[in-house]
């Protein structure tokens, strides 16, 4: 009896557990202040949790904004040798050209592989690209799915798509019926990392490590093959070619010019933001159409964050610790989602409890649709061996040169890419890398 | 009775110690920058190893840079002269009129240049997006401001926007300062409005007019905020200013010292153009 009860109570303390936080390293002793640098609205609530946990520890909070000025400060802090942040945000793709400036702290000396399992596969792949040396903490990702407006597809008799064939026929309805005043989707002409994730979900590398160098290979299968599909449907008019987050886009979008759009998981938080005055309710977000019919949902990821420590860190114990609070605790991913609609990397941030509520933004937005799950089934289906290279930021700039010479009709999609291929690989030899 | 030889320079100090440290100072570590070059392992960090004028060399056969500087140089042949203009006509305009109306319009013309460039950007950019914009509204026409081929037209008349102003006070005070003596001379003789303008204002404004010119030219190969503040809202070249180029191969390239090398030659580039458009002009009469 006394046994039973012995079991009993061993399993409602090891079921409590599940929900409970990882056991995560223990607190240096003494006095210790941690400068932070991020751009997540409300981080500065969310980091009190933390301050009353380690009450030696306190935690000061500098909100850069986020963009390509954030990074000009912490490269400018790094290259200089002080003035750097204990820890800090930065996306995937631009971590590898952080790590390369020598600017950031290997966290595997203190044990960050110990979590490796507490994360969606495929975003520890993002900050440990060897599998030893980490050199981030996974804060939150962008998996692709797509939003539309359920009340224009049933205005004009079409489905959501769940193919990419699917998509393109839909399209070519609405253009039809709507006299080209509706477009079905929007390219995204000035976010590579927009067009990288759906050749990332078709299984497209665009870079590999191979020995001691590199493999550059921008112009593969997938990226060929993604736009040339892109490319047909803008030529015909089926989708616009408007430029994200711009007061032209938000505006057509909440004119109902816009059918639906491929968004990361961080997308629908700023539509519920940008058009809450217009066109809520009638959004939905669905799984991102497939190149074949079937039950596994590929995806790929737009975006993203992760938590940084610099090697100017006075405090690396306790900034490794932090990084892994703010990423792992239930109280930082419910605050990060919340205040900074921030979609988690970590597998518990998934099932987070509060990103299901229907009663509030983003889903409230969306209709009352539990948009979280489809987003984190997408999370599911992102591709794990995918990498960056340290030279991305340039890769990330002349994409924009070359679809704008595609779109003005001087490239083809097949010439852009190789041109893009080309001029990368030159300049990354330019800066001294071991390129192929 | 001689005053000790150490006065004057302790009324130099302050200003040598802020030359030395604001101006001298970065010219020199900028100079010592550019002689190094990114030297990269098979993986890890970059190391800067000396490299002489490797990168002198490097920005002599880059494209871009070179591109850049021909964007500036057409830039300031089409919008330096049209400002001037436009900023003389005004300054004349202005100089006629009396009383009140004066007054309103010297502030009104003024008024651009007290937004900082930043936000003229961000203004403009607004009126330049495509389905927004109150031009293409109220013709009906879907001209693009912000497409690549015509940006660097866009930003020209930005920076009109701003500047005619301030260059128009600039020349409308040198106008005030004219000896109402000559006027009165003139109309005496008989001296239409117009031949008092063209003998005795425009010949007078001349000293201004350099001033303004060269103010100008050395504001046009700094051009940055406008084109920097437009980058998000479509395509931008890279190389569209020399300025923005340096910019981005300093910040996302983090190559510091290519970037010192750029901002050095395009210094020299700058007093180049303004001592040749100085002794060009000079040969005409005395400055």
């Amino acid at each position: 009896m006394k046994k039973t009860l012995l079991a009993l109570t061993t399993l409602a303390l090891a079921t409590g557990a599940l929900a409970a936080d990882p056991p995560l390293p223990k607190a240096p002793t003494g006095k210790v202040t941690l400068e932070v640098w991020s751009w997540v609205p409300g981080l500065d609530k969310t980091v009190q949790a933390f301050e009353k946990t380690y009450p030696n520890i306190d935690v000061k909070v500098t909100n850069l904004g986020g963009g390509p000025q954030t990074y000009t400060k912490l490269r400018t802090a790094l290259q200089a040798g002080s003035g750097a942040p204990d820890v800090a945000q930065i996306e995937y793709g631009f971590l590898p050209a952080f790590v390369d400036l020598g600017g950031l702290e290997d966290l595997s000396k203190y044990g960050a592989n110990n979590y490796k399992k507490y994360f969606v596969p495929w975003t520890w792949g993002q900050v440990s690209p060897d599998g030893k040396a980490v050199f981030a903490i996974p804060q939150d990702t962008g998996p692709f799915a797509m939003v539309y407006r359920a009340d224009l597809l049933q205005k004009y008799g079409v489905a959501a798509p769940k193919t990419w064939a699917e998509y393109e026929k839909a399209a070519d309805t609405v253009r039809q019926k709507s006299g080209g005043k509706v477009k079905f989707g929007n390219f995204y002409s000035t976010y590579a990392p927009w067009f990288m994730a759906l050749a990332w979900a078709d299984g497209g590398q665009f870079f590999r490590r191979e020995g001691d160098g590199w493999v550059q290979t921008l112009n593969n299968a997938s990226a060929k093959k993604v736009l040339n599909y892109w490319y047909r449907l803008i030529k015909k008019g089926d989708v616009g070619t408007l430029q994200a987050f711009t007061a032209d886009y938000w505006n057509a979008a909440g004119a109902g010019q816009v059918a639906t759009n491929l968004e990361a998981a961080w997308g629908p938080g700023g539509y519920a933001g940008s058009l809450k005055d217009k066109s809520a309710g009638q959004w939905r977000a669905a799984n991102l159409p497939q190149w074949t019919a079937g039950n596994t949902i590929r995806s790929g990821n737009w975006g993203g964050s992760s938590s940084v420590v610099t090697t100017q860190s006075k405090n690396k114990e306790a900034a490794t610790l932090f990084a892994l609070w703010l990423n792992l605790s239930q109280n930082a991913l419910t605050n990060n989602w919340t205040n900074g609609g921030l979609f988690p990397a970590s597998d518990a941030g998934l099932d987070l409890a509060v990103l299901r509520d229907k009663t509030k933004n983003p889903s409230k937005f969306f209709g009352g649709q539990d948009i979280s799950s489809v987003y984190a089934r997408a999370s599911r289906g992102v591709n794990v061996n995918f990498q960056w290279a340290p030279w991305f930021p340039f890769v990330n700039d002349n994409f924009n040169k070359q679809m704008d010479l595609m779109l003005k009709g001087r490239l083809t999609p097949d010439q852009a890419l190789d041109a893009w291929q080309r001029e990368s690989l030159a300049e990354a030899k330019k800066q001294g890398y071991t390129v192929r | 009775m001689k005053a000790p030889r150490i006065v004057p320079w302790l009324f130099l100090a302050p200003f040598l110690l802020l030359f030395t440290a604001f101006y001298v100072a970065p010219v020199v570590y900028a100079g010592y920058l550019s002689l190094f070059i990114k030297k990269r392992g098979a993986f890890g960090p970059a190391r800067d190893v000396f490299g002489g004028v490797a990168n002198y060399v490097r920005a002599f056969q880059d494209s871009d840079f070179l591109a850049s500087l021909l964007n500036i140089l057409k830039f300031g042949l089409v919008q330096v002269p049209l400002m001037i203009v436009l900023a003389t006509a005004l300054a004349l305009i202005l100089d006629g009129v009396k009383g009140r109306a004066q007054g309103f319009f010297r502030t009104a013309f003024y008024l651009p240049y007290t937004i900082p460039s930043v936000v003229a950007g961000l203004l403009w950019g607004y009126l330049y997006s495509k389905n927004l914009s109150p031009f293409n509204q109220i013709t009906g026409l879907q001209t693009d401001f912000l497409s690549s081929s015509v940006v660097l037209w866009s930003i020209a008349n930005i920076v009109t926007w701003t500047w005619t102003g301030y260059n128009m006070i600039t020349l409308y005070a040198a106008l005030q300062n004219i000896p109402g003596d000559l006027y009165e001379a003139a109309r005496i003789d008989g001296a239409s409005s117009w031949t008092l303008t063209r003998y005795i204002k425009l010949p007078l404004l001349k000293p201004s007019l350099l001033l303004v010119l060269i103010f100008s030219i050395i504001g046009t190969m700094q051009i940055f905020a406008e084109p920097f503040v437009l980058r998000p809202l479509g395509y931008v070249p890279d190389n569209i200013t020399p300025n923005t180029y340096l910019y981005l191969v300093a910040s996302r390239d983090g190559n510091f010292s290519y970037a010192a090398t750029l901002a050095i030659l395009l210094a020299v580039f700058t007093f180049l153009l303004s001592a040749v458009f100085l002794r060009f002009t000079r040969r005409g009469g005395e400055l």
